[in-house]
């Protein structure tokens, strides 16, 4: 299965050794690729000291996903992760604002995969409740890599989230298999009587009837019940007729085998005559020995191993819901077989307050600074240099002293700072033009990823390009450096009407005539300050 | 005049300590073959987030705890060993 994650923080390590792809942080571009099976949307809160900083991300992950959601491959299975804080400050004990917000977005979530087949949700904190909040957040590695959850989770989380992927297809077993004596009742009943076996209410018949509680539960949810027993069945029909303790009665009861044949035949019986196969089975048998004649006979039918004690019940009538019985919809098929629920009426809607992405745009009321090189952001601007490599049209690396010497050779160097409503995102952006007569070469142009997906890189060409024009430059030239990384910057160039000069398979140079670049004007998204 | 028996891990236990992280960076970079000279300079695929997925790695085999500043800079085989062999004393 190959996915295409949209997330907004680091999450690499979680899905390593899988077969993904991941979308810019907070970018909805959409990348076109064949071979992709299915999308994830995990979006994470970030750890901010003030909480209505919160509500708007979450307004904000709301817009972004609606608008995402539009966009998608149709039908194509997407699923999203329900939102949940890790981090939580406690200003005030009794502003309950963010958990409000939150839950309001994962009904939202849920009325959005009602509504749509190919969507499903997966409840995060599934896998987060496993663990203490020491060990969900590795602080070390958040500031050091945007990573919210702590990476040492990764093995556990893929086997969870492999879990998921199963329960959201669907693969839940259809029906089981019941031994009677010392399963769904304490003792034996051919030699205990009708008077003997245990099912009351005090130990150990409690817990036997916990566990045809859960088994009638099951059935209300579609679950086929047989039973596969070594009695006389006239015994077991006055158990059901006239034992006051019975819950599951023979109306639960879909088929049965009770007779002193060997289990295996009697339970390809009873697979035939429902016309199931036998690995949408789950046999249930406190006797050791018979469990093993059957993974040994029938070894596609799911067998699980039996408490050895009626008070383990509980935890392990857990694990059989986790591992065979979890559906994540009831089909109409299910449905016809129980009980009539009541629908929730009251289901809030995911919306976009947005109705185009540029308005979504100017919502995030983006200011872009840009300034040029000075002694002290020339150390950011060579770190840039060093570390960018996807949005890099050249990839050329750079230390202080490199760009010191470019600038006492009078290189136009600008840095660009892009802030938002949700905070300042610090010098993300650079360009280096080397000028000569009327001709100007775009040396380097670079976008750190965190500030991808908003065109911004757009508006900060352009501003370059008018100034340049200013200056009386008529030629631009550039060149895009093909590395493993930066194939999104592949075609760059040719949105804004350079022509290419020259083109390898490593390399393609560029010129742009400003004298008949006429129409190049800057949007009124950003607030360009300079 | 005593010598200081503490001053760096034995030569077999450092060999030993030394073969477990190439091991290591074997398993998470995914390279069928691995040089002693290795170094995010000369491996391509020893990016930065697979410079994480090692941290994390040795962190988990090492038992150990690197600091934000050690983590930049070990990138290459020596680095990190001699990183782990003052930590392990």
């Amino acid at each position: 299965m190959k996915y295409h994650i949209f997330r907004n923080h680091t999450i690499e390590p979680f899905f390593k050794g899988w077969d993904v792809s991941f979308s810019g942080y907070g970018d909805i571009s959409i990348i076109e690729d064949q071979k992709m099976d299915a999308y994830i949307w995990w979006y994470q809160l970030p750890y901010k000291v003030n909480n209505d900083i919160i509500i708007k991300e979450i307004e904000n992950y709301e817009s972004l996903l609606s608008l995402a959601i539009t966009n998608l491959i149709a039908n194509k299975p997407v699923i999203i992760f329900t939102l949940q804080s890790i981090f939580k400050i406690d200003y005030i004990s009794s502003d309950y604002r963010i958990e409000k917000a939150i839950y309001e977005h994962n009904q939202k979530l849920e009325s959005l995969a009602a509504k749509n087949k190919h969507i499903k949700i997966v409840d995060i904190s599934g896998f987060y409740n496993h663990y203490s909040q020491e060990q969900l957040i590795d602080w070390k590695f958040y500031y050091l890599s945007q990573m919210p959850l702590n990476p040492k989770l990764s093995k556990d989380f893929q086997t969870w989230f492999n879990r998921q992927v199963e329960i959201t297809e669907m693969k839940r077993k259809k029906c089981v298999v019941l031994d009677l004596d010392n399963t769904l009742w304490g003792g034996i009943l051919g030699e205990d009587g009708l008077e003997g076996i245990k099912m009351g209410e005090s130990y150990p018949g409690n817990a036997y009837r916990s566990f045809q509680e859960y088994l009638l539960e099951l059935h209300r949810k579609g679950i086929i019940l047989t039973i596969c027993s070594k009695n006389n069945e006239k015994d077991v029909i006055e158990v059901w007729n006239i034992h006051p303790d019975i819950i599951l009665k023979k109306e639960h009861i879909t088929t049965y085998r009770i007779n002193w044949n060997n289990k295996a035949d009697n339970i390809k019986s009873i697979a035939e005559e429902l016309n199931i196969g036998l690995d949408s089975l789950v046999f249930i048998d406190d006797n050791p020995a018979e469990r093993e004649l059957i993974k040994q006979l029938l070894p596609e039918i799911a067998v699980p191993d039996f408490p050895n004690q009626p008070y383990d019940f509980s935890k392990w009538m857990d694990s059989l819901t986790y591992h065979y019985f979890s559906t994540y919809r009831l089909t109409e098929e299910d449905l016809a077989k129980t009980l009539q629920y009541k629908e929730n009426m009251t289901r809030k809607q995911m919306q976009s307050e947005f109705s185009d992405f540029d308005s979504y745009l100017k919502s995030l009321e983006i200011e872009l600074t840009i300034e040029p090189a000075n002694e002290i952001n020339i150390v950011r601007m060579a770190q840039l240099t060093q570390k960018t490599n996807q949005f890099n049209l050249t990839t050329h690396r750079y230390t202080e002293s490199d760009i010191q010497n470019f600038i006492d050779n009078n290189f136009w160097i600008y840095g660009l700072r892009v802030k938002d409503k949700f905070g300042d995102n610090g010098l993300t952006g650079l360009i280096i033009i080397e000028i000569e007569n009327n001709q100007a070469y775009i040396n380097t142009f670079l976008l750190s990823c965190r500030i991808l997906g908003r065109k911004i890189e757009d508006e900060f060409l352009k501003y370059m390009l008018i100034k340049l024009k200013n200056t009386g430059v008529e030629v631009v030239k550039s060149d895009y450096i093909k590395t493993l990384k930066n194939s999104q910057v592949e075609n760059f160039y040719e949105r804004f009407h350079f022509e290419i000069d020259a083109s390898s398979d490593q390399q393609k140079s560029y010129s742009l005539n400003l004298k008949k670049a006429n129409n190049i004007v800057l949007s009124n998204t950003y607030k360009l300050i300079t | 005049m005593q010598a200081n028996e503490n001053a760096s891990l034995s030569t077999v236990n450092y060999k030993r300590m030394k073969e477990r992280v190439k091991d290591l960076l074997k398993s998470v970079l995914e390279l069928d073959t691995i040089s002693d000279e290795i170094s995010q300079y000369n491996c391509e695929r020893w990016d930065s987030l697979n410079h994480l997925n090692v941290i994390v790695a040795l962190e988990e085999e090492f038992d150990l705890s690197f600091e934000p500043e050690d983590i930049t800079s070990m990138n290459s085989l020596d680095i990190i060993c001699s990183k782990i062999e003052r930590l392990m004393q």
